[in-house]
């Protein structure tokens, strides 16, 4: 059978006229794809812990090379259908974009400590930046990741980046603003000017617009970043409307205020206690100080094994669960208690082995995370074929994107 | 991967193969044929170059991939099966994959990294910050004390109410010790300004500002009054963190320590890369402290006063304390914060008599 596709190919292996044999290819039609990770926390234990020493010998000029081997060690222990993916990034490349974004990272500290204005001139080129540099990230990463061979891509285009991240914006602006509308100290004077209260009130209510803009600036980047990822002719699309968003913001302050309400009542409780039993001005009885050192720790167990747990997994679920091409089609069912109760001995366990414990968590969490996904896949994987230009390869943006701590929310 | 070109002889592996088109694996057979890798399945030939293969790391767990240059890559599931084909080529692991497929040499790395880590924390960000700070021209100095001042008199230092002559006395007797304890070249400039605690409730108190700019409190030169020779050793102390650049180097080296840690350990956990940077700080505060504690021993020693005679000063604060009914804490003496104990200060400082 002649490929009509032969001569885009090229390439020293191009099979004139044969079929390759597909050797682990269902029957077409319908299907589940599971997401496995077989990554081992002891062996990425040893991992990281060469890394580390090798960073620090080399004044972190080795962490381009770790981070190609750790993402190559997640990737290679990520199965999708049983089959792994793949990281290509080449660890010099990165090299260079970590020199650069080390660079920009010293500038910006530099000009913060010497002068107010430097450093807000500084702030305001690293906000203009910042979406050129997260989509460059985003298709670093993608273009070096592939499965079965084919290199995913992100198809974003820049000025989309900068429309996503227009809602998250607009409120800051409104902010700086106000904030060269106030009145400046008085040099001579010891006294500091009271600002008039309408310019208060306008603060605040900025404060209100960014709580109230955030779902909506979530779910415009959430949309740009899920709405252009490529595998071969599939590009994906997040369906998962604005109102999800919002749905998604006010249960996760409800879990917080139901969680803050409980700690109020514990600690009101304690202190009617603590003044009840003693007399005036006298020292609160002993078990008071220990209880209240009880009950903060336990708003931090409680943050950790409910609250963060319960935004994240809530946000994988919307986001993935949402994510979609023509012939895939995502899903994702993360759990509250199981991510709590991991996300809490995670938290105990780095804490009392002085981070040792940190790769070990790493591990427990991405298999956590990664077994919740699962796609379908609803077509003949053996017609697909690698899309044409296979994106940018720029790894300044891969290094941007470490620097701003962006992720694939997995 | 570098290797003696040994063994046509060794069998070939049989695994998969993608060809980066198309999502199809394909059964192939792997061989290496002198510097080169063979790929051959079905209708299918490819060869490379061996130097132009990336290989996997050696590893227990996940799948094999060998990236193929341009496009392509070998999916190989079974890692031992792997690993009996490559050493059977003669082929060897890098030493990194060697030394992380070792529980000994992994803890041999963990011991280097805490001592590597103590020696940056202990020699290696002081040297450093020293450098940078002697590398930022005076004049920026000058710019930070000032604004820095500044700020302070907005936030609530009021105007001294000491008189012109106590002011005047004070300055005139801490400027002939400093002429006395350094010759010329070396004595720094400073400002001395006179200021009460007023709303910052620092009660007395001295303490020191990038640039020479130099604070000393109503409070304590009340406190003070009748022992002068105090006041001088307090304000050579302050000296002393002129002299050093202390401040500068303050924000000069937590900079640093952040930055650094940031960069090593923030990758796994950025949470872990404040720590160092906030006991960084309290502990590089304390070397400051002595260091400005010694400064103050010999502008005090060049005037002949035995430098003993500061225990009135650790006295007189501990007293006060005691009056204003809160023990310890919030109010320390002489600088901004993070001061060594006062006992161990006092012994210093005594210490100091026999010493010469």
């Amino acid at each position: 059978m002649h490929d009509p596709n032969a001569e885009h190919r090229g390439g020293p292996d191009a099979f004139a006229d044969t079929q390759p044999s597909t050797l682990d290819l269902p029957a077409t039609g319908p299907q589940r794809l599971n997401v496995e990770f077989t990554g081992s926390g002891s062996e990425y234990f040893r991992i990281w812990l060469v890394n580390l020493l090798l960073s620090i010998v080399t004044l972190s000029l080795y962490r381009p090379f770790a981070k190609a081997r750790r993402l190559a060690y997640f990737h290679g222990n990520t199965l999708v259908g049983g089959q792994p993916l793949g990281f290509h990034g080449d660890p010099w490349k990165m090299l260079r974009g970590y020199l650069l974004m080390v660079l920009f990272g010293v500038v910006y500290f530099a000009s913060g400590r010497f002068s107010p204005i430097a450093a807000g001139v500084a702030f305001v080129c690293f906000a203009l930046l910042w979406p050129a540099l997260w989509r460059a990230s985003l298709q670093f990463r993608l273009a070096n990741t592939s499965w079965r061979g084919l290199r995913f891509g992100f198809h974003g285009s820049l000025g989309g980046a900068y429309r996503s991240m227009l809602p998250a914006f607009l409120p800051w602006l409104g902010l700086i603003l106000v904030g060269m509308l106030m009145p400046r100290p008085d040099a001579q004077s010891a006294a500091p000017v009271a600002p008039s209260p309408w310019l208060m009130s306008l603060l605040g209510l900025f404060f209100v617009a960014m709580l109230l803009v955030f779902p909506l600036s979530l779910s415009w980047v959430k949309r740009y970043q899920h709405g252009h990822y490529r595998y071969a002719g599939e590009q994906t699309q997040l369906d998962a409307g604005t109102g999800r968003f919002y749905t998604f913001a006010l249960k996760v302050f409800g879990v917080s205020l139901v969680a803050m309400i409980v700690a109020g009542i514990f600690f009101a409780v304690l202190m009617a206690a603590s003044f009840a039993g003693g007399a005036k001005g006298s020292a609160p009885a002993p078990w008071v100080v220990p209880l209240m050192v009880l009950g903060s720790l336990g708003m931090y167990a409680i943050y950790f094994a409910l609250m963060l747990p319960f935004a994240q997994s809530r946000l994988q679920n919307l986001v993935w669960g949402h994510t979609r091409s023509q012939a895939l089609r995502c899903h994702s069912e993360l759990k509250l208690w199981p991510l709590g109760s991991l996300t809490l001995k995670n938290l105990f366990l780095v804490i009392i082995t002085l981070g040792l414990y940190w790769p070990f968590a790493a591990i427990a969490t991405a298999r956590l995370r990664l077994s919740a996904i699962s796609i379908d896949l609803d077509g003949d994987l053996s017609q697909w074929q690698a899309h044409a230009a296979n994106g940018q390869n720029d790894a300044t943006g891969d290094a941007a994107g470490d620097f701003f701590g962006i992720d694939m929310g997995l | 991967m570098n290797a003696p070109d040994l063994s046509a002889a060794a069998p070939p592996l049989a695994t998969e193969y993608f060809d980066g088109q198309r999502p199809v694996a394909q059964a192939v057979t792997l061989r290496i044929d002198g510097g080169d890798l063979l790929i051959e399945g079905p209708g299918l030939s490819r060869r490379v170059p061996r130097r132009q293969l990336r290989w996997p790391e050696r590893q227990r767990h996940g799948a094999r991939l060998m990236y193929l240059p341009q496009h392509g890559l070998i999916s190989h599931g079974d890692g031992a099966g792997w690993d009996a084909w490559t050493s059977a080529q003669g082929l060897r692991d890098p030493w990194v994959v060697r030394w992380m497929q070792s529980w000994r040499g992994v803890l041999w790395a963990l011991l280097a990294c805490v001592l590597l880590a103590a020696a940056f924390w202990q020699w290696g960000v002081p040297w450093a910050g020293r450098a940078v700070v002697a590398a930022i021209p005076a004049s920026v100095d000058q710019s930070i004390g000032e604004q820095a001042l500044a700020s302070f008199d907005r936030e609530g230092l009021n105007p001294s109410q000491l008189s012109a002559d106590q002011q005047a006395a004070i300055r005139r007797a801490f400027a002939a010790a400093v002429e006395r304890a350094y010759p010329a070249a070396e004595r720094p400039a400073y400002t001395l300004n006179f200021r009460s605690a007023g709303r910052m409730k620092i009660g007395p108190n001295a303490f020191a500002l990038p640039g020479g700019q130099m604070v000393l409190t109503d409070e304590l030169a009340v406190l003070l009054a009748d022992a002068p020779d105090v006041t001088t050793g307090v304000l050579a102390h302050e000296l002393g963190h002129v002299r050093h650049r202390h401040g500068m180097r303050t924000v000069v080296q937590a900079g640093l320590l952040a930055g650094l840690a940031g960069l090593v350990v923030g990758d796994f956990s950025s949470v872990l890369a404040t720590v160092p940077a906030v006991l960084g700080q309290q502990a590089y505060a304390r070397d400051f402290e002595r260091e400005a504690d010694q400064e103050a021993i010999v502008v005090l020693r060049a005037n002949g006063v035995r430098p003993s005679q500061m225990v009135v000063l650790f006295d007189r604060l501990s007293d006060w304390r005691q009056r204003q009914g809160h023990g310890d804490i919030t109010e320390l003496p002489i600088a901004v914060a993070d001061h060594p104990a006062d006992a161990e200060r006092t012994r210093a400082f005594r210490d100091a008599d026999s010493a010469r």
